[in-house]
């Protein structure tokens, strides 16, 4: 490895702290830096918790810091699922709403905001209905024929199939549910606070974990399955571990975020490009590049106007162009 | 270590596999030969617990195969498919190191040990360029010799190779088989091969299989069972076979 790549991957591994202390400083009530450390650490030090503004210490604490731990959380959580279902489905093209979830979850939060009012919140709904689609995807596609192509394929069916009850509902919501609906669709992270945030939080950090411990094996889960045996896996169960476990991850960060597209696709893919294919590498880059691109986008969906604009757009905005142009200058990573 | 089967009896509509004995030995070359679709691989596939067979037991290294579990039965029998069929473009060394997957825990990576092992494995087989080059760029007997690497990483007592030959050039082929061999005489360890060149198999292994129609017209040492009458049998067209310096060649 050449020091210049190596310089890159150290900075790339800094990134999400750098991203994470200038995003606290942004927003309509700026906070110069010197401000920021004494209120981030005033809960450490006592004798500091005279001299911060009560006010810094609300915005950080109530309102930057949730967000922002969201943004890196759901940055890194789609990117490790996608990176990793690529590698269980041995196909590049894979991203981490192929199973359903992301219709599941739309039809779900649908349901929510356009029908029931608020009974039971868009998050709710919206995890429900992304597990239910998945496990029907399984259900569906088990026994002796499961193989990764029969799983895909009844993906894109379960998905067609939620996307037309979505559209059903949509056809009798009412114009104002329907501009809710559509700001909850293209994804944003400003929407919850703390009570709502731990258990996604939680959630997201475990799942991602478990992958992360995993990532060797996902080497050999991206070879044919036969392959992947006769190297003595139990693949089925090794499959199943590693689509349950990006399943849940990505349905937490869908419950609270919405549909944020691209991530799972683009992040490890502009990886791969710079550190090859070894999942070693390929899966805690992408955690740390997923989590600061995300904040960055953030940044931008909410600084750049006077109303935020759905963060959803921005990373396809920002991300799909460079990854176009890496695409064109990248050596073959796959077949 | 070696592996027999007894009553072995494989379905798929079609296709009816019988095979009511057969035994490969340590520290020799066991050769499955025959025309396209008289179930060479699917044998070799059943052996190496990879297809369920309908009847008959199995037993590698003394131990019925179904007791097994995937990782007991991947230290003790090393598979190498035909292709390998990768959609990532792992470097040689990785590729290599997935050989050791059946030591490895669930969240386990290969330690240093474990490099020096596949690293060991490619000088092994010859394979002579750097080990960081992706599999992609490497030529099918190149391929060839990274994936009989990575079983040789597996440290299986027995070896199995699907068609190892098929596609290579006569250099190629010769260096893949003398590899074969050598596994066999200087490691003691168990080989059989399924083989379209029937040239190779009687110069190489002590035991052939002949198959033809899912079932076994011969089996035994070269010497004693090939015959012109054998060769027409199985292939159905007319084949000489004809000494030269003591070697046997068989022209069609």
């Amino acid at each position: 490895m050449t020091k210049a790549k190596r310089l890159l991957l150290f900075g790339l591994f800094l990134s999400p702290l750098v991203v994470f202390l200038f995003s606290l400083t942004l927003g309509p009530s700026h906070i110069p830096l010197s401000d920021l450390g004494k209120t981030l650490l005033s809960p450490l030090v006592k004798s500091w918790e005279g001299a911060v503004s009560p006010v810094q210490r609300d915005i950080i604490f109530g309102i930057r810091l949730p967000r922002l731990l969201l943004g890196l959380a759901v940055g890194a959580a789609l990117s490790v699922s996608g990176a990793s279902l690529q590698a269980v489905f041995k196909n590049p093209l894979v991203n981490e709403y192929i199973l359903g979830i992301s219709s599941g979850a739309a039809f779900g939060a649908s349901l929510s905001i356009v029908v029931l009012g608020q009974v039971f919140p868009p998050q709710i709904g919206a995890f429900g209905f992304g597990l239910a689609a998945v496990g029907l995807v399984l259900l569906v596609s088990r026994g002796p024929r499961f193989s990764p192509v029969s799983v895909l394929l009844t993906g894109v069916i379960i998905s067609a199939f939620f996307s037309a009850l979505l559209s059903f509902v949509e056809f009798f919501a009412s114009p104002y549910s329907l501009q809710a609906l559509f700001y909850w669709l293209m994804g944003n992270l400003g929407s919850a606070g703390w009570d709502r945030l731990v258990v996604p939080l939680a959630v997201m950090a475990a799942g991602t974990a478990l992958l992360l411990l995993m990532s060797w094996r996902l080497n050999v889960l991206s070879l044919s399955d036969e392959d992947g045996r006769a190297l003595g896996l139990n693949v089925k169960r090794d499959q199943m571990i590693v689509v349950l476990t990006a399943t849940l991850v990505t349905a937490a960060a869908v419950s609270v975020a919405g549909i944020i597209g691209w991530l799972g696709l683009i992040i490890p893919h502009l990886v791969r490009m710079i550190v090859g294919v070894d999942n070693r590498r390929v899966l805690p880059l992408s955690a740390v590049l997923g989590a600061s691109l995300l904040v960055l986008a953030d940044d931008a969906a909410r600084s750049l106007a006077a109303f935020e604009i759905p963060v959803g757009i921005f990373t396809s905005l920002i991300g799909l162009p460079l990854f176009i142009l890496l695409l064109t200058k990248s050596a073959k990573i796959w077949r | 270590m070696s592996v027999s089967a007894r009553n072995l009896r494989y379905a798929r509509p079609g296709f009816e596999l019988r095979v009511p004995t057969f035994d490969a030995a340590d520290a020799a070359i066991t050769a499955i030969v025959g025309p396209n679709g008289a179930g060479k691989t699917t044998l070799l596939k059943c052996l190496s617990g990879l297809w369920q067979t309908a009847e008959g037991t199995i037993h590698v290294a003394g131990t019925e195969i179904g007791r097994l579990t995937d990782a007991e039965r991947a230290r003790r029998l090393a598979f190498v498919p035909q292709e390998h069929a990768a959609a990532f473009n792992f470097s040689v060394l990785d590729f290599v190191l997935m050989g050791r997957t059946a030591y490895l825990p669930l969240f386990g990576a290969p330690s240093p040990a474990d490099r020096a092992i596949a690293a060991e494995a490619l000088a092994y087989v010859g394979f002579g360029r750097p080990s960081d080059r992706p599999v992609f760029d490497l030529s099918s007997g190149e391929r060839r010799l990274v994936l009989i690497a990575r079983a040789l990483a597996q440290q299986a007592g027995i070896l199995v190779l699907d068609e190892p030959t098929t596609f290579l050039d006569p250099r190629h082929e010769t260096e893949v088989m003398e590899l074969a061999r050598r596994l066999a005489e200087e490691q003691g360890k168990t080989v059989v091969v399924t083989l379209h060149n029937l040239d190779l198999a009687v110069r190489h292994a002590g035991r052939i299989v002949f198959l033809k129609e899912g079932r076994v017209i011969a089996d035994g040492p070269p010497s004693d069972i090939l015959s012109e009458d054998l060769l027409r049998r199985v292939y159905d067209i007319p084949m000489q076979i004809i000494d030269h310096g003591g070697r046997r060649f068989i022209v069609k």
